[in-house]
This record gives C-alpha cells, sequence and structure tokens, in this order.
C-alpha cells in the first residue's frame, strides 16, 4: 500500500496505491498526517489504484473528513472503482461523502 | 480645545484621565458579561458593542454643559454599551435580563420607544443608565469599577440603520435640516417601526408553526404534516429509522457514524411523498425487507462501520424494487444521493442482482 501527497495551490491529492486493509492501515495513517493538519483546503481522495479498502480504510477517511470539516476543509474522493463504490453503498457511507 | 475650558471642567477631565484604566476594565467586564448572558439564554444579535468616550470628545460635552456635572461619576455615558437585535420583541427579553445584571438608575434611563407622540415616529431605543452591581468579589482591584456608570442602548437593526442615517445626515455637514427631509426620515421611520413588528409577527408564526409540527410529529398524526424543510427535520429528530440502523449494525457488530438525512428530501419529493405520513408508512412497510438486504450485502464481510443512512438507504432500495422503479430507479436514486456518475448504472446493476436474490424479490 502507498500514498503519496501532493500540493496544489489550495488543493492537496492524496493518491492511494494499493491494499488498503488494516496491515496497511498504521502507516497510512502516518502517511495522510499532512492532510490532517491542512485548513482551508480541498483535500481529494484520489482511489484510481485503490484495489480494496476495509474498515480500517474507512476510518481513515472518516477521520480525514472529520479533521477537515474542524478545520474548514473540504474532502472529495476521486476515481473510485466499482467495488469500493459498493463498499461505499453497503455501509451507506456513500452519504458521507462526496465523491466524484 | 483645553484652554477654553474652566477649572472645574479641567478636574472632570483629569478624574477622566486617571479612571481610564477602570473604564476600560469596565468596558471589557460588561462586553463579556452581556455576551454570556445572550448566549446562556439563547439569544442571537447583530452586535454587541462598546466604546469609551474620547477626551476630544468629552472636552466638547464639557464645554457645552461642563457646569451640569459635579464630577466625572455625573456623566452617564463615559461608557457606552449598544446591543443591536434582530427583533424588536428580544429587545424587551433583553431588557428584562440586563435588570437582573445591572444596577439601572431608573431616573436617567429612558425608553425613547414611548415618548413618540400617537402621530410621531423617529429614534427609537431603550438607553439603560447602569452599573455594576456593589459587592462583587471579582472587582476586589477595582475597587472604584461599579461607581462609574454606563449607558446601555438597545435597539433593534432597522432602529439602528436609521439612527445611523439620521446621525450621518444630520450632524455632518453642520447645516440644519429643512423641515420637509426631517419629515421624510420620521416617514421612514415609521415604515421601518412596521416592518420591525412584522418581522417579529412572522418570526413568532413561524415559531407557532414548528410547535404545531413538532406537536403532530409527537403525536403520531403524521397524514396531517405535510412535507418540508422544517418539517422533515423535525421528522428525523424523533430518530425514527435507529431502530433499523441498530439492526444492520448488529449483523457485523458495527460503530454507528452519524450522518444527516436531510438529503433524502428531495427523494421523498421525487417520490411524490406529500406528507410525513408517506415517509412513515414507507419506513413501516419496507424496513424489513430492508435489514433483509443489509444482511445479504454485509453478512459476508468483514465490514464493521456503517453511517446511519444505511436504513433509510436501504428503505429507499426496496421501496423502488417493489414498486417496479429496476435498475433506472436505483441509478436515479444513487445519482440523488451523491451526484451524477457513469459508475452508478454499474452500482445500480449490483444491488439489483443482489436483491434479486431475496424473498421480497422472487415474490414480484
Amino acid at each position: 500500500m502507498e500514498t503519496t501527497i501532493q500540493r496544489a495551490d489550495n488543493q492537496l491529492v492524496a493518491l492511494f496505491s494499493g491494499r488498503l486493509d488494516t496491515a496497511a492501515a498504521q502507516q497510512t495513517i502516518q502517511d495522510v498526517q499532512p492532510l490532517l493538519e491542512a485548513a482551508n483546503t480541498e483535500i481529494i481522495l484520489d482511489c484510481k489504484d485503490l484495489e480494496y479498502i476495509s474498515s480500517s480504510g474507512l476510518r481513515i477517511f472518516l477521520t480525514i473528513r472529520k479533521e477537515a470539516a474542524s478545520k474548514g476543509s473540504k474532502v472529495i474522493v476521486r476515481n473510485i472503482s466499482a467495488d469500493i463504490r459498493q463498499v461505499f453503498v453497503m455501509t451507506g457511507f456513500i452519504s458521507l461523502f462526496e465523491i466524484q | 480645545m483645553m484652554s477654553g475650558l474652566d477649572l472645574h471642567c479641567q478636574l472632570i477631565l483629569e478624574q477622566y484621565r486617571e479612571a481610564l484604566p477602570v473604564i476600560e476594565k469596565l468596558k471589557q467586564v460588561v462586553l463579556d458579561a452581556l455576551r454570556s448572558a445572550l448566549e446562556r439564554n439563547g439569544i442571537v444579535v447583530t452586535a454587541v458593542e462598546a466604546r469609551i468616550k474620547t477626551e476630544e470628545s468629552l472636552a466638547g460635552k464639557l464645554a457645552l454643559k461642563g457646569n451640569k456635572y459635579q464630577s466625572l461619576s455625573d456623566i452617564t455615558d463615559i461608557l457606552g454599551a449598544r446591543i443591536i437585535t434582530f427583533y424588536t420583541d428580544d429587545v424587551d427579553r433583553i431588557a428584562a435580563i440586563v435588570e437582573q445584571m445591572f444596577s439601572i438608575d431608573w431616573d436617567n434611563s429612558v425608553d425613547k420607544r414611548r415618548l413618540h407622540d400617537l402621530d410621531q415616529f423617529g429614534y427609537n431605543s431603550l438607553h439603560y443608565i447602569c452599573r455594576l452591581p456593589d459587592g462583587s468579589p471579582q472587582f476586589a482591584e477595582y475597587p472604584q469599577i461599579t461607581r462609574i456608570p454606563f449607558e446601555l442602548q438597545l435597539r433593534t437593526t432597522l432602529q439602528h440603520a436609521w439612527a445611523a442615517i439620521n446621525h450621518d445626515t444630520g450632524y455632518k455637514t453642520g447645516v440644519e435640516i429643512p423641515v420637509e427631509y426631517m419629515r421624510q426620515m420620521n416617514r421612514l421611520a415609521g415604515m421601518l417601526e412596521l416592518a420591525d413588528d412584522e418581522f417579529s409577527r412572522i418570526r413568532t408564526e413561524i415559531n407557532d408553526y414548528r410547535r404545531r409540527v413538532q406537536m403532530l410529529v409527537h403525536d403520531g398524526k403524521l397524514d396531517d404534516v405535510l412535507l418540508d424543510g422544517d418539517t422533515f427535520r423535525s421528522y428525523l429528530n424523533a430518530r425514527p429509522f435507529d431502530a433499523l440502523n441498530k439492526r444492520i449494525a448488529a449483523i457485523n457488530q458495527a460503530e454507528v457514524q452519524p450522518v444527516s438525512l436531510l438529503n433524502y428530501l428531495a427523494i421523498f419529493k421525487a417520490f411524490g411523498f406529500k406528507t410525513l405520513g408517506d415517509i412513515d408508512r414507507m419506513r413501516k412497510q419496507y424496513q424489513e425487507d430492508a435489514y433483509r438486504l443489509a444482511r445479504h450485502q454485509l453478512g459476508n464481510t468483514d465490514l464493521d462501520i456503517v453511517s446511519s443512512s444505511i436504513g433509510l438507504q436501504n428503505i429507499c432500495i426496496v421501496c423502488i424494487l417493489q414498486q417496479g422503479g429496476g435498475k433506472i430507479g436505483l441509478r436515479r436514486l444513487f445519482d440523488a444521493i451523491n451526484g451524477e456518475s457513469p459508475q452508478n448504472e454499474m452500482l445500480a446493476d449490483i444491488t439489483f442482482e443482489q436483491a434479486r436474490q431475496l424473498p421480497f424479490m422472487r415474490q414480484q
């Protein structure tokens, strides 16, 4: 599992690649630290190369969303596969995130 | 400036300079007390502000009528505070609170709203001359703070707008305003008074309506409540989907993340629902199959986190499928929940196939 953070003007893009499962969660939460600290920023969670997401991964997304809301930032989930979109539907997370 | 003042007035100015640190402290104490009292009582206002009279302004006042004052404490507006409210009702409500907080000098306080004759309109504001109550231990460092009077003005936003513009037009040029313009200003004051009364009346009626709706929701008379943003919010306050969410969460011992369900209002409107009764009937009719759908989807996963929209979302899915809405209906639902996406078509296909294995679809 790899997480790359890219910075643009008023935007932070996290590119997730691989399987975001319990084993990868600990490293991933460290990797997304810049997102948790960003204020008044548009945060893009780009899931183009994300193959799988577990509950641990959903919790990381949720943590990013909560921190963003408290700091005036906005989170957009982008490029999720049909499988991961289905996870978002099954759990009701489709109502929690703006998905593009 | 100072040279024109007699010795008595210069003495008062000297008292002013010495008292300035205490007046600064008083200003902060008054502002803090007013803001926390408003918050405690849930009153939202346009502004709470305060200013200390400048030395130049005080000197000007003393030059005009300095002999009227024995000492600085006779000047009641050295510190002026003001609360600007949205509604005229709130002026009276805040006045009642202020009367409990401060010692009011009733002889010098004036309700300018009541001074006008029946056929007169103009400056409207409630002015209280106040002091901090004696014996407050927190002011031990400033024992003289309770001896300094301050003026508190209470007025609505519209009254404030009129007063500010009237002040600006009246004082800017130093030329006396012709009677015809004063009449026009006063005519506007009358109009704003009417608008203030209307705003208060509308607020009261909206609050009455909300209370009636809450009562109907509480009594379960949901068919009598038309569906709109306000009524839907009242319905959700009764947490009608909690029991289903808990059942769904129990499938994988999942935690439930709260999320607003207000975006479902547009979906219910698209369903053609007219009253809260329509939603509640749907809830009762489809909640069992909504649970079965969740069990079918989540049962063979280890997903142990769900959002509080899951119950309602599944109810909508089951409702659409039982009403014959098919894959197109599901796609529209997903588009409505989270924006249009080509993937929603695929998602509708998958959900349709999953649901097809459930008893409620086999009966179709």
